[in-house]
């Protein structure tokens, strides 16, 4: 591992004024569970100044604010997350992911910025491959064994899947998040947050925070009456593995008919997948089981698997027709 | 990777599927080898380039007219990809420059860039007949006409051969990996670069400004 330095401001102000210093040389460290392993895996996007935030007093926090909805400090633990007695009461959908996040060791670790802004996991990128995100300009995992870590919704340069659960969770409840940056706080949707392959500051990455900002918060609006939510993701392993594909869906009903939904994929393609053509299929609809099949047949029109990966789009619609079937039997509950 | 100026193209292959079937035909009744089963035109294509590099006497008339002929219909029967015009169309949008280096022959070139009404989009075009050459006698001529840097200029082309006639000539050797099997096997030799589709080709380049500007 190359040699680092590490600072530790107490402030936002302070890390934006170090980050801003030392350039893309610099990268934000707080759980440590992503940027560790990508110094030992040394890559060569991996910093050499650690900007540590875990001494910054207030970004580690669970609050409700006063429109009922949550507020999230981007250095709070996704065990803190995964074990808040507010979060489950009021978007026990997002709760459930986190549990699902990894193993309970990483989630005492990680924190949900992190999760949420993540580098991706492909095999070659963390074997040290001279790919797009490493110093390369090739993407081997579009060549190689793509069975797992890659796209089945085509690429831009790289073809590997955003990996974070957090993101996925949080799209369907219109969450957003809030930036520091030298030009002050900014704020945008989740969505927004990482839309995946981009081009920022001379690199390849999910997100789109720049070098020099932090991610400070997380914010969910308060939960709207008569929305059902379902997550449900399917891994290798039972436990402690990233999404083969995933589903993180809301409908919002009156009575029996779905006036609005959220309908988020995970795992399959390069950012968290919002399907709006299911939410616009679904819209002034019924709900029932029988929805499943023409839900299925609308999702995922632009289909784009890799050699090895088309299986991905069966498991993401069989997702969405467990879930469907699932919501049309639960009591209302977001 | 300095930021590239200019990009080369070999039709056969990175702007097209070519068909085996006549390149095949013309190495078995000029250079007198057993058609291979091969279904890549490209395949076929090189494997024809090498015989004849590798020839030791000069074709005969009849022979160079046979050749053109075959030709002529392997360039009939290309299916050009639907992403040409628009990431073409892009590149030369961003003030890259486009040249067609190929070892077809001139007729052949100009059958494919007016058949597809890509004439527009090229600087230049260079090929057998003009170039005097195959393999890397395109690329060095357009190096030399269009007065082009080494450093910021790619060559793109779907085989191992082609990645080392660019090599040779001093240009970036750009890998087109229509085939996952293949492009292993391209990545193998080193390209500077490997693009999955021609739509990736912009933000390649924009990216190399991007990395040279941080």
């Amino acid at each position: 591992m190359k040699n680092i330095s590490i600072y530790k401001p107490t402030s936002v102000e302070e890390a934006i004024e170090i980050l801003s210093r030392h350039g893309t040389e610099a990268g934000v460290y707080a759980g440590g569970t992503d940027l560790l392993i990508r110094l030992k895996n040394r890559l060569t996007q991996a910093p050499t100044y650690l900007v540590d935030i875990k001494h910054i007093d207030n970004l580690h926090y669970i609050k409700e604010d006063e429109q009922g909805g949550v507020r999230i400090g981007a250095a709070t633990k996704i065990a803190e997350v995964a074990n808040s007695d507010l979060l489950k009461k009021k978007y026990p959908m997002f709760v459930q992911a986190t549990n699902m996040i990894s193993s309970p060791e990483l989630r005492n670790a990680s924190t949900i910025g992190g999760d949420l802004l993540q580098e991706v996991w492909c095999q070659y990128l963390r074997g040290g491959y001279s790919c797009w995100r490493n110093g390369g300009h090739i993407c081997y995992g579009a060549i190689g064994d793509n069975s797992y870590y890659h796209s089945a919704m085509g690429g831009r340069l790289c073809y590997a899947v955003y990996p974070g659960d957090a993101a996925t969770a949080l799209i369907p409840y219109d969450a957003t998040a809030k930036l520091a940056t030298p030009a002050g706080p900014r704020e945008l949707s989740i969505e927004h947050l990482v839309p995946g392959d981009m081009m920022v500051d001379g690199r390849i990455q999910s997100h789109v925070v720049r070098y020099n900002e932090i991610l400070t918060e997380v914010l969910i609006p308060a939960p709207k009456p008569n929305v059902r939510a379902s997550f449900e993701k399917l891994r290798p392993r039972g436990v402690w593995d990233f999404a083969m594909a995933s589903l993180a869906m809301t409908l919002e009903l009156q009575g029996q008919t779905i006036v609005d939904s959220r309908v988020v994929f995970g795992g399959i393609s390069g950012k968290p997948l919002r399907e709006t053509a299911v939410e616009n299929f679904l819209k002034g609809k019924t709900l029932n089981a029988d929805l499943k099949d023409q839900a299925m047949a609308a999702a995922l029109a632009n289909a784009a698997p890799l050699k090895y990966n088309a299986m991905k789009i069966d498991m993401a619609k069989g997702l969405l027709a467990s879930g469907l079937v699932k919501l049309s039997t639960s009591a209302a509950t977001a | 990777m300095q930021p590239v100026e200019a990009i080369l193209f070999e039709p056969v292959g990175c702007l097209a599927e070519f068909p085996a079937e006549p390149f095949l035909e013309i190495a078995s009744r000029v250079f007198g080898r057993e058609r291979k089963p091969s279904q890549s035109g490209s395949r076929a294509y090189w494997h024809l380039l090498n015989l004849m590099e590798s020839a030791d006497r000069n074709l005969h008339v009849s022979e160079l007219e046979l050749i053109e002929s075959l030709e002529l219909q392997a360039v009939s029967g290309a299916a050009i990809y639907e992403d040409v015009v628009p990431a073409l169309s892009e590149l030369k949008a961003m003030n890259i420059q486009l040249f067609m280096a190929s070892s077809l022959s001139h007729t052949a070139i100009s059958r494919f860039l007016d058949g597809y009404s890509l004439r527009q989009l090229f600087s230049g075009a260079w090929d057998r007949d003009n170039s005097h050459g195959i393999k890397l006698g395109p690329i060095q001529a357009t190096m030399a006409s269009a007065n082009l840097k080494f450093d910021r200029t790619m060559f793109l082309t779907d085989t191992i051969e082609g990645l080392k006639a660019a090599g040779a000539c001093g240009v970036h050797p750009i890998a087109m990996m229509n085939d996952p099997d293949e492009g292993r096997r391209l990545a193998m030799h080193n390209p500077a670069g490997g693009i999955v589709s021609l739509h990736e080709l912009p933000d390649f380049i924009r990216l190399l400004v991007a990395e040279n500007a941080r």
